[in-house]
């Protein structure tokens, strides 16, 4: 702080405030109630995952990148293998396909239930939680259901999925999408046309399309203003190619225009696994060049230390292939961005870097350009806004 | 027009009908678990507390010592101590440490005899960390306290066998697991001792 200028006062909002997702530290300097500068310090749930990542194979590696949004692990799962499937060349079966792209929407409806209930509560309307939370409650169960976890689900595997749906969880799930688009409404009952909701979002934290692509913005943060642009559609991956859906794009890039996309998603993503559900199709859900869990071939070999951290890749055309000094990179319509992972490889089968391209780090970079100039009250509805989880934005 | 969105901002409108929502949610019915006095049924397959299967027939775990578990987990909180003894290798302790685990389950699809599972046990809490290292013995404990429990008598875990993967993938004694007899099958025990004897 300044000492002549005695108008100016440094605030520490976090890592502790509850309004901001997590441990988020904003070091604001006002004016008044106008904020004057904005500096993001992150970092405080940083794990390491990527250099963890280095010492382990690609299979182990997997259960890491549930950490990662822990809100939506599926899609992170699925962002992994898609890009290990990339490297190893490996089809996945169609049934596994329309699985994970019906799980992957589930993940979706149930992060955006959780930024809903939790966006509205900053912005002060609490009942909007409450409705969420028991809708989310529902989803989380049928997660329980097939994978065996409501959050860290570990449920694709590279080359397919762990396990098959059964015909019990595909009738309560249809039973839970018949309804949700009636919950989606009670929601904007609420607070759609809520005066006090649209004096806190209405032309708030606006950036420009232009502006947002230069940030680096994505996902629903980026169609606010008005960019169409979806990985899904542009990059299709999964069974996104052959279901039919639209990408709900913004305007004034707002935070009502952001607010109004992800609710338009929700209905999206019931679209989505409604045709999943009817066009499932029969087959095998692991492709056959998956690689295989290797272990020892007998007790007596694995006293030997290196066996500890040997490959689990079993095929030799596989190994040949991973023994080209390769990188690859593959991204995923995360719920709350493009969600990218790149890979070097070298001849082991571990990789030699992994990199996670977060949607939460680049849009916390952008939280500055947002709450400059605003007041203090909206710093709060900005971070809700962009939808950060810092588990995923430190790693 | 104009009179229409006076009257709306005057008569409070969109407020009055959240609030009716708020009205009517007040009788409906509750979705709400008072949780430790009552509790949701935990789906098939759960991740939960770890355990040693019980082998109904000798009473003991069925572990062989084959470090499968060890090598796969990808926190590495397995450990398992082994003994040469007449050419034979013996499982001395099998530890695990349930504070490190991240409850993937691979531990169980990997292992070969279907000896070890992650029951659908969920409170296991401890006031210290020494509570959540299960040993050999706490292990067994635990499929103990846990069949007692379970409804059926017989158990089966999902992650044995994934349901939708080709049994091939498997060694052989993985894919002629069939359910497990809870203590309680005392009669299913002798049954199977007897098949066993004259061969």
């Amino acid at each position: 702080m300044n000492p002549e200028n005695e108008r100016e006062l440094l605030i520490n909002m976090g890592p502790q405030h509850p309004a901001t997702h997590g441990v988020l530290r904003l070091v604001l300097e006002v004016e008044g109630e106008i904020v004057k500068r904005c500096t993001p310090y992150i970092g405080y749930l940083h794990r390491g995952l990527e250099k963890l990542a280095e010492d382990l194979t690609y299979v182990q590696s997997l259960p890491l990148t549930d950490r990662l949004d822990y809100l939506s692990s599926m899609v992170n799962n699925v962002g992994f293998c898609l890009c290990v499937e990339k490297l190893l060349g490996i089809n996945v079966p169609e049934r596994a396909k329309f699985i994970r792209t019906m799980l992957s929407e589930m993940a979706r409806i149930c992060s955006h239930l959780v930024w809903i209930a939790t966006h509205a509560l900053d912005i002060g309307a609490m009942t909007v939680f409450l409705y969420a939370m028991r809708d989310r409650e529902k989803l989380l169960e049928l997660f329980e259901m097939v994978t065996g976890a409501r959050l860290t689900v570990s449920y694709p595997r590279i080359g397919g999925v762990r396990c098959d749906v059964s015909n019990e969880f595909l009738k309560k799930l249809e039973r839970f999408i018949d309804e949700f688009p009636k919950r989606v409404e009670e929601y904007e009952t609420l607070i759609d046309r809520n005066r006090v909701w649209l004096k806190r979002t209405k032309g708030v934290g606006v950036i420009s399309a232009e502006e947002a692509i230069n940030w680096g913005l994505t996902g629903p943060t980026l169609r606010g203003s008005g960019v169409y642009y979806d990985v899904r559609k542009f990059f299709p991956y999964d069974a996104y190619d052959k279901v039919e859906f639209d990408v709900p794009v913004g305007k004034n890039g707002d935070i009502y225009d952001r607010y109004k996309c992800r609710m338009l998603e929700f209905r999206q993503s019931v679209r989505i696994i409604k045709q999943c559900i009817e066009r499932l199709p029969e087959g095998p859900i692991l492709a056959d060049n998956a690689p295989k869990i290797r272990m020892p071939a007998s007790p007596l070999k694995i006293d030997k230390e290196d066996v500890q951290f040997e490959i689990y890749v079993d095929d030799k055309s596989v190994e040949d292939f991973i023994k080209k000094f390769t990188d690859i990179y593959a991204s995923v319509e995360a719920p709350r961005g493009e969600l990218g992972f790149y890979i070097v490889c070298d001849d082991s089968a571990k990789p030699y870097r992994m990199r996670v391209r977060a949607p939460s780090f680049v849009h916390t970079g952008a939280l500055p350009r947002l709450c400059e100039g605003g007041l203090i009250a909206d710093v709060i509805a900005n971070i809700g806004s962009i939808d950060i989880v810092l588990g995923e934005c430190d790693r | 027009m104009k009179v229409k969105e006076i009257l709306t901002k005057i008569l409070l409108i969109e407020i009055f009908k959240g609030l009716a929502l708020t009205l009517k949610m007040l009788f409906s019915k509750s979705v709400t678990v008072q949780y430790p006095f009552e509790k949701r049924n935990i789906h098939e397959g759960f991740r939960g507390r770890h355990a040693l299967v019980r082998d109904p027939i000798s009473g003991d775990d069925k572990c062989i010592g084959c470090m499968r578990c060890t090598t796969v987990c990808p926190s590495r909180c397995i450990h398992i101590k082994r003994e040469k003894r007449e050419n034979k290798m013996v499982v001395i302790d099998y530890i695990i440490d349930a504070s490190r685990c991240v409850y993937c389950a691979y531990c169980v699809e990997a292992c070969p005899v279907c000896a070890l599972v992650l029951t659908e046990d969920y409170e296991y809490s401890s006031y210290e960390r020494k509570g959540l290292i299960f040993n050999k013995e706490k292990l067994l404990k635990n499929w103990d306290e846990f069949s007692a429990k379970w409804p059926a008598d017989y158990y089966f875990n999902k992650f044995w066998q994934p349901p939708g993967i080709d049994p091939s993938r498997w060694p052989k004694t993985k894919r002629e697991q069939g359910p497990v007899p809870l203590k309680r099958g005392v009669e299913i025990k002798r049954e199977v001792k007897n098949e066993q004897l004259p061969s």
